[in-house]
């Protein structure tokens, strides 16, 4: 199993510091953004990472390829740690290792020509020397993700979102990595043009042998492409599992309410739907709740979830785990102060 | 799974679309045309529907397609030094595009209420919420500050905001999105307007929040028979809350029916195309394997440069008409299909010339994916 | 439609694929259609090409003032003094008998050369401080930017005349002083866009394929960074003429008998009443090229304005 694993993350923190607003500064407090993942990626699946605005999961996307600074953990990658790594390691990591970001408009510097944007990681990384190779190396990369490589002397503006989003995956692809993290690489999208790029990550995916990251609000697109999900709350993983499991039969409240809340294009199934609507709003990351994170909005809340903050433990499919006491109460009990933990939202 | 504590989803909105009942909104062949620095775009090419007391139709499209732009012009927030807006639009008896401006101020808030995406834009963020929803009341009634005071609170409360009265002398920026929103909906709300258009009004929010949204709408729609618009681009949510649906592509209409026609039995390349294009939790995988998705090719056309013939022929997958690339197709009943007529008798319209029946195309054939997500419950 | 590279279809007005003139295999020349679409936006812009043009002019007699001026700048003809506008002179003459058209032209290089001598300083002083103030923040920030705001805060004209005081007068120091004057706010306004900039998505996609701070600086921010400082410049240059002007006319720029605008300025206001023209010509010169660089400076701010360019680039709605 192991050996398998191309991403290993472990306790992995980043925590912001926040400063009081205006007149009413309390003095420091802290944004947990993300609050101890453990969480192992491993060798050519896709992982989906899918959770609501503010769980955290652009940042622990970020921080695991070390975009972000995380404050506690550890990440591994291919057994470097990653947290940890400087000069030549972290080049290599960046090469290893590249990234699609969400907006395609904002992704490509309007200046650079697409071939001086793909060509870039080349460069830096020396991994063609001279023009000439260069440039057919990009011609080869334009065609992998499916453009014309006459547009390679082209600047940005002159392209579609969906291209822009194609040029961008070029990118990351140049210096012929083994790990992509797409951090909502189709919100910004149309319709249509998302089901292009998501066919072409696929595509990519297999041709390539590469591993991914696929983070994502949105549970269809994730269930379409992921081999597992990770279902992430408030800074945690809640639930983890196959994609089969976790986006069919969930076992976790929250996730459940998730994917029951996802608006299906067929008018008869969705009027026969049962819709979990949850209380409330998420909490916010600087006011995490103690215990279970979700307690505050869960409609099963009971005893132990004040007092047990839960680990992920095994429930239902084989390999399907969630951080949930009705599987039976595990985890770390929470110590009290006389201050109180955490503050109730 | 056992116990599932799942609220039933707000009660169907009555289909009270009879011939007999007048409609709120009659929209006869509207049209828009901006000017840009390249040249005169045709954003909006003669739509026409009516929205009948609450009843919800919802206007679906890709960006560009002229779904918002349509909405803006009959409500005149367009900016008239660029926009040509021509047809009809009678709200209640009234034609909203002859209307005098100062008229249609009066209209726009007991008439017609609106939600955008953001709501952020749309609230003032140096007003608490309880003087931004007391101006609205007071703006289009002879009500005591007081009176609307307490109306405001009332309103907060109905949208399902906690504490409605600590809320009022809130500012927008203390609030949550979900909350902002439910806020933008309590003003556009405040003067119980006959018609309420939402533009891509959770677009923003997380599934959780827009499923609190929708229901919210749903049952105030049910509570108050207020016609809605619903402008989006997620055929998910049009599934849940629509009676009808209107498909825009390239500023034209180019499919009009039931939700159930439509997203059911599209008769229309693209329409089928769109819905081939979304990842569907309800497909379940063959074999394990989830097989690709079906994808319209290339990207829409921009409106300064519609093609000639079908909007849609550059990317049609079909093109099964010698008309397709010169001739543009009416937008008529569908012959061949199924029935002339969905099930609530209201008609099946598309425009295109290519009307083969749906089941070759290689989309969801339509049902499976009912009975297969219904086996998991 | 799955599977196979699908290049899309030309059909879209959005899609360059298929377009005529590129050639096949990706060039990696760095092209430069910006520029000639910044100069196309300028060209639209009727006030601004207009003052381009003029400029243009004055560069170049003064580049070539031996040639254009039609006497020396120090020929001194007794018989002809103060002399009103003639066709001989069409400028008329000074006190000494000097031609001024002739010392208008002459005095456009000195001036011109101090505003350019001047600007470029501050534009390279300037810039660097507030790239390496604005990218790296901090306590970098903090002790660079703090250094500018008391340079800032000196009365400008006084520090000038303090660097003159310290390095004697002449065209070489009243530009030095000049330029670090101007310095501060070059950097401010580089540090602002800079500021901007450094947190846009293409830099930390540039960071994500290992791209180093130095090449990150040099090929995304300050490129990128640049219209506002551009604009900076062409408003500097006008500014740095006046101020040339300004300290010769309190003596302390350009010595006599070398000619320049705000030197002959306050040479002519002995005898404004008695002969305008010595004061007039010299005042137009300055007026006309001041005005010039403002309204370039005014049609680049337009021109550069990404807004501007979308508006061109992407129909929309």
């Amino acid at each position: 199993m192991s050996s398998d694993v191309l991403v290993s993350v472990r306790g992995l923190e980043v925590h912001f510091p926040v400063r009081g607003e205006g007149i009413r500064k309390k003095g420091a407090g802290v944004l947990r953004a993300v609050d101890g993942v453990d969480l192992d990626i491993l060798r050519g699946e896709t992982l989906g990472l899918v959770g609501e605005s503010g769980c955290g999961k652009s940042t622990l996307g970020n921080a695991v390829l070390r975009l972000i600074p995380s404050t506690g953990g550890s990440v591994h990658f291919a057994g470097t740690d990653v947290t940890s790594v400087g000069g030549k390691g972290l080049r290599e990591l960046r090469r290893r290792a590249g990234m699609v970001f969400q907006d395609p408009f904002a992704s490509l510097d309007p200046r650079r020509t697409v071939a001086q944007t793909v060509s870039e990681p080349l460069e830096v990384h020396g991994l063609r020397s001279g023009r000439r190779e260069r440039a057919a190396r990009v011609g080869e990369l334009l065609e992998l993700v499916g453009l014309d490589p006459a547009v390679a002397g082209r600047y940005p503006h002159e392209f579609s979102g969906g291209q822009r989003q194609r040029v961008g995956i070029a990118r990351a692809l140049a210096g012929e990595p083994d790990f992509l993290v797409c951090d909502e690489a189709i919100a910004s999208l149309d319709v249509s043009v998302q089901a292009q790029v998501l066919n072409l990550l696929r595509r990519l995916q297999k041709q390539l042998g590469l591993t991914l990251l696929f983070i994502s609000h949105d549970l269809s697109a994730v269930r379409h492409i992921s081999d597992r999900i990770a279902v992430m709350y408030l800074g945690r993983i809640v639930e983890i599992g196959p994609a089969s499991a976790v986006g069919s039969d969930p076992q976790m409240p929250y996730t459940q309410a998730l994917l029951s809340a996802v608006p299906l294009p067929h008018p008869a199934l969705e009027r026969e739907r049962k819709r979990i609507v949850l209380r409330g709003d998420v909490p916010s990351p600087s006011a995490v709740p103690s215990g279970c994170r979700f307690r505050t909005r869960c409609p099963y809340v009971f005893e132990p979830c004040d007092d047990v903050d839960p680990a992920l433990q095994p429930a239902g499919a084989a390999g399907q785990q969630a951080a949930c006491h009705l599987h039976g109460v595990v985890g770390t009990p929470v110590e009290r102060t006389p201050e109180g933990v955490t503050a109730e939202p | 799974m056992g116990a599932r504590s799942g609220a039933p989803r707000g009660s169907e909105p009555a289909s009270a679309v009879t011939a007999g009942t007048a409609p709120v909104l009659e929209v006869e062949d509207l049209r828009v045309r901006l000017r840009t620095p390249r040249g005169p775009a045709d954003v909006v090419n003669g739509l026409s529907y009516t929205v009948g007391p609450g009843e919800t139709v919802a206007v679906v499209g890709e960006s560009g397609s002229g779904k918002s732009v349509s909405v803006l012009a009959l409500l005149g927030l367009l900016p008239a030094r660029v926009a040509t807006v021509t047809g009809r639009a009678v709200l209640q008896g009234e034609d909203l595009l002859t209307m005098k401006p100062e008229r249609l101020r009066q209209v726009r808030g007991p008439g017609a209420g609106m939600v955008f995406q953001d709501p952020m834009t749309s609230l003032n963020p140096v007003l608490t919420v309880g003087r931004q929803l007391v101006e609205g009341i007071r703006a289009h009634g002879d009500v005591s500050k007081e009176a609307a005071r307490s109306r405001a609170a009332d309103l907060l409360g109905e949208v399902g905001l906690p504490d409605p009265k600590g809320a009022l002398d809130r500012y927008p920026h203390e609030l949550s999105g979900g909350m902002r929103q439910r806020v933008v909906i309590a003003i556009a709300l405040s003067n119980s307007p006959a018609l309420l258009i939402a533009d891509e009004a959770t677009t923003a929010l997380d599934v959780t929040v827009q499923a609190q949204i929708i229901d919210l709408i749903e049952n105030l729609q049910a509570d108050r028979g207020t016609g809605v618009i619903w402008i989006t681009h997620d055929l998910g949510v049009v599934a849940g809350i629509a009676d009808r649906v209107l498909v825009m592509y390239g500023g034209r209409c180019v499919e009009d029916g039931t939700v159930d026609d439509v997203l059911e039995r599209p008769a229309h390349p693209y329409t089928r195309g769109l819905l081939g294009a979304l990842p569907d939790l309800a497909r379940p995988a063959v074999d394990g394997v989830v097989p690709d998705l079906a994808t319209v090719p290339g990207t829409p056309p921009a409106p300064t440069d519609l093609p000639e013939g079908c909007v849609f022929w550059p990317r049609c997958p079909v093109r099964g008409d010698a008309r397709c690339e010169h001739e543009q197709p009416p937008l008529v009943q569908i012959q061949g299909l199924d029935r002339h007529f969905g099930p609530s008798g209201l008609p099946h319209r598309a425009a295109t010339w290519c009307t083969e029946p749906t089941s070759d195309t290689g989309l969801p054939a339509s049902g499976t994916g009912s009975t297969a997500l219904g086996g998991d419950r | 439609m799955t599977g196979a590279p699908v290049p899309e279809p030309g059909g879209s007005p959005d899609t360059p694929a298929g377009a005529p003139g590129t050639s096949p295999v990706a060039s990696l020349k760095p092209a430069r259609p910006r520029w000639r679409e910044t100069l196309g936006l300028l060209a639209r812009n009727p006030t601004a090409a207009v003052a381009s043009v003029v400029l243009l002019l004055i560069v170049v007699v003064a580049v070539f003032d031996d040639t254009f001026a039609p006497e020396g700048a120090n020929e001194i003809s007794v018989t002809d003094r103060l002399q009103s506008p003639s066709w001989a002179h069409p400028f008329g003459t000074d006190d000494l008998g000097r031609d001024i058209l002739s010392r208008v032209i002459l005095g456009a290089s000195v001036s011109l050369k101090v505003g350019f001598l001047a600007v470029g300083f501050a534009l390279v002083a300037g810039t660097m401080i507030g790239l390496l103030a604005g990218y790296y923040g901090k306590w970098v920030d903090d002790v660079l930017m703090r250094f500018m705001d008391m340079l800032f805060a000196f009365p400008a004209v006084l520090l000038a005349i303090a660097v003159l005081a310290v390095r004697g007068p002449g065209s070489g120091n009243t530009a030095l002083a000049i330029g670090i004057v101007y310095t501060p706010i070059f950097a401010r306004v580089t540090r602002a866009s800079v500021l901007g900039v450094r947190e846009e998505v293409y830099v930390r996609a540039s960071r994500s394929v290992g791209a180093s701070d130095w090449r990150i600086l040099t090929r995304h921010i300050l490129p990128n960074a640049a219209p506002p400082i551009i604009v900076q410049t062409s408003i500097s240059l006008a500014f740095a003429v006046l101020a040339e002007a300004a300290l010769s006319f309190l003596g302390l720029g350009t010595q006599p008998p070398n000619p320049s605008w705000g030197l002959m300025l306050a040479e002519g206001r002995g005898y404004i009443e008695l002969a305008w023209w010595l004061a007039f010509f010299p005042g137009m010169a300055i007026f006309l090229t001041v005005l010039c660089f403002n309204l370039l400076g005014d049609g680049l701010r337009d021109a550069l304005d990404p807004r501007q360019r979308t508006l061109m680039a992407g129909g929309g709605k």
